[in-house]
């Protein structure tokens, strides 16, 4: 028997479909098992017709379209459904922010450098919010204008890190618990959703995020990456250098399972948390190392 | 093909993607569609009302908004959320673009789906496209051609181009469908080349 979207054939007697409604063929579809055997003939409208299904060329192709944009719309709509979705793009737009911030910050106070022969940036610690500081009580009206835009978006910023920790939370509790918020979406965004993240092993974990170093190491035998985006977690970047890769390799083995606990049980397990900590503290040379 | 005042154009709805329409014409630039580069560079498998196409890697919709304006029906196949959504947006305005969002990489998940086909036109990025065009063969009409982008850079970046198309030519040889013609698509598209696979 071969199963088309339209109804079945088996013997050259065709069972047409029941209705044209799409949700009904769409299930009716999800139904019929996905195999492409050496006799596949794709189906034909004569056919559909035959059998009573449709009556012309038109009403068949109207039919099937309407089918699969009912299909496509409702894949999309799952996709966009999930919350990783989102906390991705959050995730973008606070790099953005910080780019965005960065960059007026520095050419706000170039022009309000220009314009006043005193400033100097020497012997004044000038750091992000005291350059904000700075511009707000000595720059020009058109300078404050801008240093009260940065102040906001750095607001923003900050309220919109915030959601994310929430958001990873409720995503990702225990990969948020282990290394924040922010890199947990990033480990997510990478993976490219919490089911695909849940499936890699640690390693892979590991240089997520170091694409290219990898294929490097691959291809033509550079030393291999030590770590990808965990080098972002600070237990990482503030080890010492011998021992960053051992870090990077025992965060990763339990982020790697607190994935899986995320995605296969979506809750925090705090005794698991407790010994993952331990055990990257270990490996940093911590206590009981 | 319509060709007005040397330039390739279709007939049909336009403001898809901001394209230029000469005289109620659509321009199809050689430069943003490799399918239209393919025609200006010379291939002669030219797109007829009646026929009926595959289009694996349909990406947002923009090259199978003029290809759906030549041919009767188009399969669109893309599997990536984004792009998706505006291939969705294309099809939703035009009567005769079925959009699958699928892998083309496993096509029985379609295959119920798509009638025999006179083209099949692949535009895929991806390290096996041999494999994607072997495993859709069984869709395209005895006579029909498939149209096959060879994206060089994403099969081996650290391979010749050329040994790549070669490579490939004999891969589609060995499962009968060997090139008839092989065109580069310089000027317009770098290290890409379309081949014309007949299908005996």
């Amino acid at each position: 028997m071969r199963s088309y979207w339209f109804g079945d054939i088996d013997r050259g007697e065709c069972t047409p479909a029941a209705s044209h409604d799409p949700e009904y063929l769409s299930r009716r579809l999800d139904g019929i098992g996905a195999a492409m055997e050496s006799s596949f003939s794709p189906p034909d409208w004569e056919s559909a017709r035959d059998c009573g299904f449709v009556s012309s060329r038109g009403e068949y192709i109207r039919v099937l379209r309407d089918l699969c944009i009912h299909r496509a719309e409702k894949a999309l709509a799952a996709i966009a459904g999930r919350p990783e979705q989102e906390l991705v793009q959050m995730v973008h737009m606070r790099d953005q922010l910080d780019e965005a911030v960065n960059l007026v910050t520095e050419k706000a106070l170039e022009w309000h450098a220009a314009r006043s022969p005193e400033f100097s940036r020497k012997y004044r610690s000038l750091k992000g919010s005291r350059v904000r500081d700075v511009l707000l009580a000595e720059g020009s009206p058109r300078v404050k204008d801008i240093a009260t835009g940065i102040v906001q978006l750095s607001e923003a910023r900050a309220g919109l890190t915030r959601e994310i920790e929430q958001l990873a939370g409720d995503v990702l509790p225990n990969c948020t618990a282990l290394v924040g918020g922010v890199v947990a979406a990033r480990i997510l965004a990478a993976a490219g959703s919490l089911e695909d993240l849940a499936r890699l092993p640690s390693g892979t974990v590991q240089v997520l995020g170091a694409r290219t170093a990898l294929f490097a190491h691959i291809r033509s035998g550079t030393p291999p990456p030590k770590h990808g985006i965990i080098y972002q977690d600070r237990r990482v970047h503030k080890a010492p250098r011998g021992r960053r890769g051992k870090v990077s390799r025992a965060l990763a083995a339990k982020l790697a399972i607190a994935a899986r606990i995320d995605f296969f049980r979506g809750e925090r397990d705090d005794r698991f948390l407790d010994a993952a900590r331990a055990a990257v503290e270990r490996a940093g040379g911590g206590p009981g190392a | 093909m319509i060709w007005m005042d040397g330039a390739l154009v279709s007939r049909g709805e336009a403001g898809v993607y901001g394209e230029r329409v000469v005289r109620g014409h659509r321009v199809w630039d050689p430069y943003r569609s490799k399918l239209a580069a393919y025609y200006y560079l010379g291939g002669d498998v030219c797109l007829e009302p009646s026929m009926r196409v595959l289009y694996l890697g349909a990406a947002h919709g923009t090259t199978v908004s003029h290809v759906a304006d030549y041919v009767e029906v188009v399969y669109a196949v893309e599997n990536a959320y984004t792009p998706m959504r505006d291939l969705l947006a294309v099809a939703l305005r035009r009567k005769n673009i079925i959009p699958l969002f699928a892998d083309a990489a496993g096509p029985a998940s379609y295959a119920p789906l798509v009638e025999e086909v006179d083209i099949l036109f692949q535009d895929v990025a991806h390290p096996d496209q041999a494999g994607i065009a072997r495993k859709n063969a069984p869709f395209i009409r005895r006579g029909g051609t498939a149209l096959i982008v060879v994206k060089a850079r994403s099969i081996d970046v650290t391979e010749k181009p050329a040994d790549i198309v070669r490579d490939f030519s004999e891969e589609m040889e060995s499962c009968g469908m060997p090139a008839r013609r092989v065109i580069w698509l310089e000027p317009f598209h770098r290290d890409h080349a379309i081949l014309e696979c007949p299908r005996d």
